[in-house]
């Protein structure tokens, strides 16, 4: 019976001592945790801080790249109605070009688009080309240029004339197209500002 | 724009490379447009070189391929190169020669303007002072770009240049102030995968609503490339003149550039200069980079980054050398850094902006940005020394003050200068990893920084 009682005593003190240690631990990792969560407190603060801050970028990126494509797509949509719309008042323009009345004034110009032409050839000894309507006004005219000869050959423009010297090796072109082509930058400006851009 | 066109003279007496001389020519200009028509009728453009003798010596900016004596003719123009300008470039992709690439029609023009640009009346310039956030912290950091200045980036073939000409693109901003800000990017030469990159690269970041791109691809004639900065330079003129905005102009590779040049140096057989440059390589980049600058009275400013690969890494040669006597400073992209994988690879101990100092400091970046700039240029250049050391007598054989200095080369290198491509860091956040590298130092190292300065930013470890 003592060895027993004895038993008894020795698992009840390693209990307690057990339950001791136990408890102690439990405490000292119930401190141990609460410091943990302390000390973490400011790093994840600062942790939440970076992630709203790079968000907040990314959000910002975002943003830029959204609005940035919007506009270039509504500006690009407006390009293209505009050279839509300039396109079509120059083909009008040109139709009504075309179809421009033969008589009266038009000599005048053609005379001056020859009078420039055969100056910065420097000869009046040219070959002519012009199209089937101007021929007879630049025949007309011809006359006054001594050396000048129209060709039997027509050309296919709006009107005006292409001159070439006798010996073939300079040309310069004096048709209405070619003075609108070179002008169609200054002309497209014209019109675009009636459309009210680029003032 | 002239009135009168021009003559078209069908005598070709010689093709010689890019070159066409024709034969019997009156009344020709210097650097008077050309118009080039084959005998299949396809219009090429070129300018004059040379006139004389009844000849003109026409450089062709498409190339000459194709072209044969018989059948071509060649139209003067009288009139100079011109780029149609308003403020309807802005968002818009041109060519090489300023042709538009996106498919859209050709801008409607405020006005024209002769490529080869106005020369700045030197009495007018304004000294460049104002900061330049790249958002790239190396440069913001510890070369900074201000308004007005040439800053040319140093590069290797196939190192990180171009990556980095995008970031600098999309990023760059004026700081704290409404003014208006735009990029203009001259691509020459590239690759069609790298113009691609470019061109994506903004359009999806959203910049490029306020870019101009200009893309000349390898594949393009290579006589091209001798227009494409200046059309670029013409567009950021109009912009920042006419228009008041802060424009920078990126162009990319001038190497290349210099490269077409030679060539038509070559094909008019002049007598060449430093490996085969012509003589007037000096002359003929200053006329590109003096471009940029700020006037006295105008709102805006033109800031230059041109980008130039070494061939060989030679610093030494010709391009970068000549590059180096024009402009105001250098970045220079270290091999070591780029095989190291560390983007951007900067090599800082070889970098410097010279106006870096008039455009930082107290209502710019930040009063202390100048010192704790030197203390940490002072300290990466020590770690260097050290890590030298360390290769013949091993890190067992360093001083713990070594150890240190070699530790704020490791911070430098993965904290400070290694960058996402898409990381923009404001000045702030750079000043800040600047002062955490200068804090890796015990206190007594510290000489260039005031101590009320290292009262407020020093944290010890």
């Amino acid at each position: 019976m003592a060895s027993n009682s004895s038993l008894e005593q020795a698992i009840d003190k390693i209990l307690k001592k057990t339950e001791k240690e136990i408890l102690l631990d439990l405490k000292n990792s119930g401190s141990d945790s609460k410091q943990t969560l302390d000390d973490s407190l400011p790093k994840l603060e600062q942790e939440y801080d970076k992630i709203i801050s790079d968000g907040n970028k990314e959000a910002d990126k975002i943003e830029k790249q959204i609005i940035g494509s919007s506009d270039l797509d509504v500006r690009n949509k407006k390009l293209l109605l505009l050279e839509e719309g300039v396109d079509k008042v120059f083909s009008k323009a040109l139709d009504q070009i075309a179809n421009t009345d033969r008589s009266g004034d038009y000599s005048n110009l053609i005379k001056t688009l020859l009078d420039e032409a055969t100056k910065i050839l420097g000869t009046t000894e040219v070959t002519v080309f012009t199209n089937t309507k101007d021929k007879d006004v630049v025949k007309s005219i011809l006359s006054k240029y001594s050396g000048a000869k129209l060709s039997s050959e027509t050309i296919d423009c709006l009107g005006g004339v292409i001159i070439k010297s006798k010996d073939g090796t300079m040309t310069f072109d004096n048709t209405i197209d070619a003075r609108i082509e070179r002008f169609k930058p200054l002309i497209r400006k014209e019109i675009a500002s009636t459309f009210g851009v680029g003032n | 724009m002239t009135l009168e066109g021009g003559v078209q003279y069908s005598k070709i007496a010689e093709i010689k490379g890019p070159l066409v001389v024709v034969d019997d020519v009156d009344n020709a200009a210097f650097d008077e447009l050309v118009e080039i028509e084959t005998s299949q009728g396809e219009k090429r453009l070129g300018k004059v070189l040379e006139v004389g003798n009844g000849k003109a010596i026409v450089q062709v900016f498409e190339g000459t391929t194709g072209l044969s004596i018989a059948g071509t003719k060649a139209k003067f123009l009288g009139k100079v190169m011109e780029m149609p300008v308003s403020k309807a470039v802005l968002g818009r992709v041109f060519d090489g020669l300023g042709r538009p690439k996106d498919g859209l029609p050709d801008p409607i023009a405020d006005k024209f303007v002769d490529i080869n640009g106005e020369p700045m009346n030197p009495e007018q310039r304004e000294y460049p002072k104002d900061f330049i956030q790249t958002g790239i912290s190396v440069i913001d950091g510890l070369m900074t770009l201000v308004r007005g200045q040439k800053l040319p980036i140093f590069s290797g073939s196939g190192m990180s240049h171009n990556l980095l000409a995008a970031q600098i693109a999309r990023q760059a901003s004026v700081v704290g102030k409404q003014d208006d800000f735009a990029v203009v990017f001259a691509a020459i030469g590239v690759q069609y995968s790298e113009a691609e990159y470019f061109r994506r690269s903004l359009e999806e970041s959203g910049a490029l609503k306020r870019s101009v791109l200009f893309l000349n691809t390898a594949d393009d004639p290579a006589i091209e490339r001798i227009i494409t900065p200046r059309v670029a330079l013409t567009v950021a003129e109009y912009l920042a003149f006419d228009l008041g905005m802060h424009v920078l102009v990126i162009m990319t590779d001038m190497t290349n550039y210099c490269e077409a040049l030679r060539e038509i140096s070559a094909a008019r057989e002049e007598v060449p200069g430093r490996k085969g440059y012509p003589g007037y390589l000096y002359t003929d980049l200053s006329t590109i980079y003096e471009r940029a600058g700020k006037l006295r009275g105008r709102k805006g400013s033109v800031t230059q980054v041109p980008i130039l690969s070494m061939p060989s890494d030679d610093i030494t040669h010709p391009i970068p050398d000549l590059t180096g006597y024009i402009t105001e400073g250098q970045i220079v992209i270290g091999r070591d850094l780029f095989r190291q994988g560390i983007y951007p690879p900067i090599n800082i101990l070889m970098s410097l902006s010279r106006l870096m100092k008039d455009g930082i400091g107290e209502g710019s970046t930040r009063a202390d940005h100048s010192e704790v700039a030197n203390q940490v240029y002072d300290a990466y250049s020590r770690a260097q020394e050290v890590r030298a050391l360390a290769g013949i007598v091993g890190k067992s054989g360093l001083t713990e003050i070594d150890l240190k200095y070699m530790d704020v080369g490791d911070v430098f290198e993965k904290e400070f200068l290694t960058q996402a491509i898409d990381e923009n860091r404001t000045i702030e956040e750079t000043l800040g990893i600047l002062w955490k590298i200068v804090s890796k130092l015990p206190k007594n190292e510290i000489t260039k920084i005031k101590d009320k300065y290292i009262d407020q930013y020093y944290k010890e470890e």
